[in-house]
């Protein structure tokens, strides 16, 4: 195992694009908590009845332990970023032909596919670490204090890391299947973007919200709307709520499914 | 004892055959070369016994062993196209092939990119390499380690003139060593001038297979010439046991079957007849006549 983890780092370590996406998923993140940050603080400091109603509605959703639910939920619209680098890991395998050499030199296929697996899951780490830092020095910031309860929701920094890794499968899934790197890009961002968002609104309004066993839909639910988003609708919100351990299970199957049919193509193509 | 064995291997694209029941052994220490016409299915073969594709039916054995990961890190190969990572440098690219390989030391690589004359470049990007540098590329993580046994498929591909000698001494040099190579090639020159053994293929057959002199001999021809050929050719339809003669300018070509030729003889039988002759070679075929002869091209 070791050495298949050195071997992908000292295919990552010099690569480029790699630095460069991360460095985007770096900017992007904080920078989408940050505009909301700044739309909260705006809408709050107003002085009239409008922005002390505002505040009474909202509470503070950046501090703690709101912060890592918050935070959790505007950072995981951007996992197409990270996703990038991970259907570009794959692909590439495909257009230099290195998973042939890999396999030629002395690797199993199986050996091949869990270094891929180990991709998925140390992008998935750097950027759960990401969005943990964010979630603390955001909180610190808003609190302006710690207490014993800050942590009382940090189940979300798992559920993030759950959502995280179940959706970087599926762009895996995608570019190891196409092989192409472009096609798979276009098709997850598409995907992801446009058609399971139209998927998953179409069926909330006329079938029976049955959008919520959508691929990426599943693990979406891990983490709901914000608290303070909540409070306008507490029944729906409380149903989310109490979806997110059906949730769990449905995520772990998505996986398991994913990286299932992975390993059986993997088996049974021709390099 | 066989470097490696291969008994009924089979393989289709569809409908196409690519392998039809190809059985032969790569005796150890030879430098095997696989012949065949584009489409003939050497790439195939070799990508078979690497483990890129799987066989539809039939077996492989290395060293008497099925063929596995652990006996692949043992073979230094080169399959079809130079295949490395084009944003690294060529040093950080063979770190990859020695990690996963595990073949070589630290020195190794600096060691095997002077062989492949790529040294002062070892810190450009694949990406920046010509062709030739590459392939070249592609050889020295072949070598990386000094596998016993290699793995080459069309390893002169994009070399210049200089690059093709240097790899024909390199494989030369290697084989005096006791390395075993197989070799796939449309080259036939430079197979004939390298190679112990070779395999004919055809549209997935196997014609032939041996070592290069029972292949290519498959009769003998003696060349003759003398100042006078037309009498020199008229004397010697009396000549026993020829099959057939042609002239060709100031030569004569006299065809034997195979082991039958007598030099001595002939010259003696000429000079009886009062003809001195001021020419005699006892030649073997080109393997490219042999080629066409047994590929039917």
């Amino acid at each position: 195992m070791m050495n298949v983890l050195k071997t992908e780092w000292l295919k990552i370590k010099s690569y480029p694009a790699f630095w460069g996406v991360m460095a985007m998923t770096a900017l992007s993140y904080p920078g989408i908590n940050y505009i909301w940050w700044n739309i909260y603080l705006e809408v709050v400091a107003k002085q009239n009845a409008t922005g002390k109603i505002a505040k009474m509605l909202l509470g503070n959703p950046f501090a703690y332990p709101e912060t890592f639910h918050t935070t959790a939920y505007f950072s995981s619209f951007f996992v197409f970023i990270p996703a990038i680098v991970v259907i570009m890991l794959i692909t590439n395998e495909y257009t230099y032909k290195t998973h042939r050499q890999n396999i030629i030199d002395g690797w199993s296929r199986n050996q091949f596919l869990i270094s891929k697996f180990f991709d998925v899951l140390i992008i998935t780490l750097m950027v759960t670490l990401l969005y943990f830092f964010i979630a603390i020095i955001v909180g610190i910031i808003a609190s302006g204090k710690s207490d014993v309860s800050m942590w009382s929701q940090s189940r979300y920094v798992v559920f993030f890391a759950l959502q995280t890794f179940s959706q970087l499968s599926i762009a895996f899934l995608i570019g190891f299947l196409v092989r192409k790197s472009f096609i798979a890009l276009s098709i997850f961002v598409f995907y992801f973007i446009i058609v399971e968002n139209i998927i998953v609104g179409y069926s909330k309004v006329k079938l029976n919200d049955i959008g919520k066993f959508m691929p990426l839909e599943i693990s979406d639910r891990l983490i709901p709307v914000p608290q303070f988003v909540g409070r306008f609708d507490e029944k729906a919100y409380q149903a989310s709520l109490n979806a997110v351990n059906l949730h769990i299970f449905l995520t772990f199957l998505v996986i398991a499914l994913v990286w299932g049919v992975c390993y059986y193509t993997n088996k049974k193509r021709d390099l | 004892m066989a470097v490696l064995e291969l008994s009924n291997i089979s393989k289709s694209y569809g409908r196409i055959q690519a392998l039809k029941n190809l059985s032969f052994d790569v005796p150890e220490g030879s430098v095997f070369g696989v012949l065949g016409p584009n489409g003939s299915g050497k790439t195939t073969l070799l990508s078979i016994i690497l483990d890129v594709l799987k066989a539809d039916t039939g077996n492989f054995l290395w060293f008497g062993q099925p063929g596995s990961p652990d006996m692949r890190k043992q073979i230094g190969s080169l399959l079809e196209t130079p295949n490395f990572y084009h944003y690294l440098s060529a040093v950080n690219n063979l770190k990859i092939t020695q990690s996963i390989s595990g073949r070589g030391d630290n020195g190794a690589i600096d060691d095997v990119l002077g062989k492949v004359n790529l040294l002062e470049r070892k810190k450009s990007r694949f990406s920046s390499y010509s062709l030739g540098m590459k392939q070249r590329l592609a050889i020295g993580a072949a070598l990386l380690g000094n596998p016993k046994v290699l793995v080459l498929d069309e390893p002169t591909n994009g070399l210049d003139p200089v690059g093709i000698v240097e790899i024909r001494e390199l494989i030369r040099g290697l084989n005096k060593k006791g390395f075993t190579i197989i070799i796939a090639s449309h080259l036939l020159d430079e197979v004939e001038k390298i190679c112990t053994h070779v395999a004919i293929l055809k549209k997935g057959e196997l014609i032939t297979h041996g070592s290069v002199d029972d292949v290519l001999v498959d009769e003998d021809i003696i060349e003759i010439s003398c100042t006078d050929p037309l009498k020199l050719k008229i004397i010697l339809f009396e000549y026993p046991g020829m099959t057939k003669i042609e002239t060709d300018g100031k030569f004569l070509y006299l065809h034997f079957p195979k082991g039958s030729a007598m030099p001595e003889d002939i010259n003696q039988f000429c000079f009886n007849n009062g003809i001195n002759l001021n020419h005699l070679l006892h030649k073997k075929k080109r393997l490219e006549a042999r080629f066409f002869e047994l590929t039917g091209n």
